[in-house]
């Protein structure tokens, strides 16, 4: 494990964002984020040049229905200013240039896009079925034009060396976890493929949030995945005060990092009991439950809720954390953490599961965008709390270490998560030193667009919103750091592993459901 | 596994003793508010109601009705009207029937 | 909903079986409908040393086939339906269906093209818990009401505070 500086590598920033611009035009630069429009004529062009360049990487890609259908592809640059570029494209008509064979991080979003608004790429090539069920799918309402075919179901060719067969399982699986159908393809043991479904969960929120406040809107925006209710919510939150104009104070941007933090540090603490229990390591399950329960209970003492709901708000946060309570109960839920971190460590069985075990390498976490720890395990160095433009404004001056590992297996996963825990706490003590307070800038209501991101503990969140002239919205985009990372499981999954590996990845993701079901 | 074992051991017991006895980690959960009637005004509920995110706020005349079971215990409704709006520090809410989560608080402040 | 064959039986005799068969040990299945994720996290701190449902004499199992209670959350998003009915056909009876949290319970989303809105409307629910999540304490109160052993607290509740802020 080693902790590293972020890409130093010279002014990525500019060269793109100057090579966008010639393509098309630039239209606006704020707070970390450039937005060029680009015609359709040039994307292809310009998303080569984009996934060309070195310390790029494909951070999402949306559309949005006006007078015509607008893609959008927000493309992520690591340098000694990371920040966001936002490529604007009008396509009329109903097809765009295959981007997926450029950028293969936007298959899984080329596929959503034609569910939602019946645009495609012009290959050909077949899509996947994302959010719309199989039966009763074009009873759903889209947030555009609906597809004149449905998508057609197609999955990774499988080669394998004798008999391979398919078998479903799901959508009801073990007991407390997420309903989640997954389609294993297998010669026995051996894990050849793995494809999964989330449209049996798909509540549609983005079509939901359309027309709300945004005071209504981060209800909803939070529990689109609960378990990154802080991230998700903060992500949202300042893409509407982007769009808005609208900065919060110091203090509060303190409090969201304070609980971002919080919330970073129980997850890790439950991703380690589900890897103990994915393991069969029950005395270490219990051992992380005590110290996720002691971390939940922290929360409920500080913000008042153990999952940190309701304490962001457009404009700022409505919830001041106890500073007193978490300095005197933090150390100590940490702490027990962190003993049963090192107990684990030196538990060689446990070790030995993890290691060699659902190998990603870094190759494959760039071509698919992968963020979070699970790209920062394959020793990418990539982490949205060092964009301390716009809403990383916390972070600056806190020199954030990026947690990296090598070897991209369960292993490396779990020792990023233990280097982030200890960052963590090490992180609220500090931002308490400096002051937290329950403040909210007021956000006039006015038109306009604007991005947002949050690094949750499974990885940079992202939302983007469209307000209208009243501040309601147009159009919202939340992207959760699942809805990026699931295509990387199926990579992890395949190969050398076998059906018992399948949980201890999945516990090593760290993902959920809801995030990519939203 | 000596080392489990010894850590285990010295940790001690963590186990509520809930339901037998009431656990302390109680008093820091969120819970559904409680309302004075005194300090409602019709005003004030209907100000409730619009900033209720969910469903769990109604009115019916002179009447705010409460849906226990919709309720998220988010306390808006308690910033919109303080005077009020108190937590009601019940957390034991299970009901085998929905209408017994569905409570009526009479409007009884004067209006201004 | 339609009772079926198992439920023929009064709501009162039905809890007088489930008083007598479950009050000692139950089987937990747990349904996700649609929820955010929190809810199932809190079901899962319920073996969890500080709470340890198994001391109750209730335990989780994966199989609909020996469970005895349905632990559902969720809005009930449409896409689920079959799921859903499947698992709770493949239960046999006498069974308990326990609605639990703010999603399954209406109060989050409300019937639209996506989702039902409430576990209710695809499921018998016998017991409902509040929340948003219920923590593992209102859990296992819920637990204890679903077979008998605990008093409901909830009609007696009014939600009225006096004067002095003193809530009952």
């Amino acid at each position: 494990m080693t902790t590293t500086e972020p890409h130093a590598a010279g002014d990525i920033r500019d060269q793109l964002a100057g090579a966008l611009a010639g393509l098309g035009s630039l239209r606006l630069e704020h707070d970390g984020v450039t937005t060029i429009g680009i015609p359709a004529g040039a994307l292809e062009r310009a998303t080569q040049t984009a996934a060309g360049t070195p310390g790029v990487r494909l951070a999402d890609m949306f559309a949005a229905d006006g007078e015509v259908t607008v893609l959008r592809l927000v493309w992520a640059y690591e340098a000694d200013e990371p920040g966001y570029i936002v490529t604007e494209t009008e396509i009329d008509g109903d097809q765009y240039p295959p981007l997926s064979d450029i950028a293969p991080a936007a298959f899984v979003e080329e596929c959503e896009i034609y569910e939602q608004f019946g645009i495609r790429p012009a290959d050909g090539k077949p899509l996947n079925r994302v959010m719309l069920p199989p039966y009763d799918g074009a009873k759903l309402p889209t947030l555009g034009h609906r597809p004149a075919q449905p998508p057609a179901e197609v999955h990774a060719p499988h080669v394998v060396g004798g008999q391979a067969f398919e078998f479903p399982f799901g959508p009801v699986r073990q007991v407390g976890v997420e309903s989640l159908y997954y389609g294993l393809v297998t010669s026995g043991e051996e894990v050849v493929d793995l494809y999964m479904f989330t449209w049996h969960k798909h509540r549609g929120v983005e079509w939901r949030l359309r027309g709300k406040t945004m005071h209504d809107a981060i209800f909803l925006a939070e529990r689109a995945e609960g378990l990154s209710a802080v991230a998700v919510g903060w992500a949202f939150a300042a893409a509407a005060e982007a769009a808005a104009g609208v900065t919060p104070l110091p203090a509060a941007a303190r409090t969201r990092a304070v609980a971002l933090e919080l919330e970073r540090l129980y997850n890790h603490a439950a991703a380690t009991a589900a890897l103990c229990q994915a393991t069969g390591l029950s005395v270490g399950q219990a051992a992380a439950e005590i110290a996720l329960e002691r971390l939940l209970r922290v929360n409920a003492a500080a913000f008042g809720h153990r999952y940190l709901f309701g304490v962001i708000e457009p404009g700022g946060v409505s919830r001041a954390p106890d500073a007193e309570v978490l300095r005197r109960e933090l150390p100590g839920a940490y702490d027990e953490l962190r003993r049963t971190a090192d107990a684990l460590l030196s538990t060689n069985s446990f070790v030995d599961r993890l290691e060699a075990c659902g190998i990603l390498t870094s190759e494959q976490a760039r071509r698919l965008g992968l963020v979070g720890p699970v790209a920062r395990a394959t020793g990418l160095a990539t982490d949205a709390r060092l964009a301390t433009a716009g809403p990383g404004a916390p972070y600056t001056g806190h020199s954030v270490n990026v947690v990296t590992a090598v070897g991209g297996d369960v292993f490396a996963r779990f020792q990023v998560m233990l280097g982030e825990a200890a960052e963590s706490a090490r992180l609220i003590t500090e931002l308490l030193d400096r002051g937290t307070a329950a403040e909210c800038s007021l956000v006039a209501p006015r038109a306009g667009t604007g991005l947002g991101w949050a690094e949750s503990s499974r990885g940079e969140a992202l939302a983007w919103v469209e307000l209208d002239e009243d501040g309601r919205i147009a159009r919202a985009r939340l992207r959760p750091g699942s809805a990026r990372n699931w295509r990387g499981f199926d990579d992890a999954c395949r190969s050398q592993n076998v059906f018992t590996d399948i949980p201890i990845i999945e516990a090593s993701f760290w993902l959920t459901v809801a995030g990519m079901a939203r | 596994m000596p080392l489990w074992f010894a850590r285990g051991l010295r940790r001690g017991v963590v186990t509520t003793k809930y339901p037998a006895r009431s656990d302390p980690s109680a008093a820091s959960l969120p819970t559904p508010p409680a309302f004075r009637p005194g300090q409602l005004t019709v005003r004030a509920v209907d100000r409730m109601i619009a900033e209720c995110p969910g469903t769990a706020l109604s009115r019916v005349a002179d009447t705010l009705v409460f849906d226990v079971g919709s309720c998220t215990a988010c306390g808006r409704c308690a910033r919109v009207a303080p005077q009020a709006v108190t937590p009601s520090g019940e957390f034991e809410l299970a009901a085998t029937a929905r209408s017994a989560l569905i409570k009526t608080i009479p409007i009884r402040g004067e209006q201004r | 909903m339609k009772p079926g064959p198992d439920e023929t039986a009064t709501a009162e005799e039905l809890r007088k079986r489930i008083a007598v068969q479950f009050g000692r040990s139950l089987h937990i299945r747990t349904l996700d409908t649609g929820s955010c994720a929190v809810c199932e996290q809190e079901i899962r701190l319920l073996t969890a040393p500080h709470y340890d449902l198994h001391r109750l004499g209730f335990f989780f199992t994966p199989a609909p086939r020996h469970a005895d209670l349905l632990l559902v959350t969720g809005p009930m998003v449409r896409a689920f339906e079959v799921a859903a009915r499947k698992t709770y056909e493949a239960m046999p009876g006498p069974k308990v269906v326990v609605a639990t949290g703010a999603c399954a319970l209406g109060g989050v989303y409300q019937s639209d093209p996506f989702v039902y809105g409430e576990v209710d409307a695809v499921l018998p629910v016998d017991v409902w818990i509040p929340g948003c999540p219920p923590s593992p304490l209102a859990l296992l109160q819920g637990l204890g009401v679903a077979v008998g052993r605990l008093a409901e607290k909830t009609p007696g509740l009014t939600f009225v505070a006096d004067g002095d802020g003193d809530a009952t």
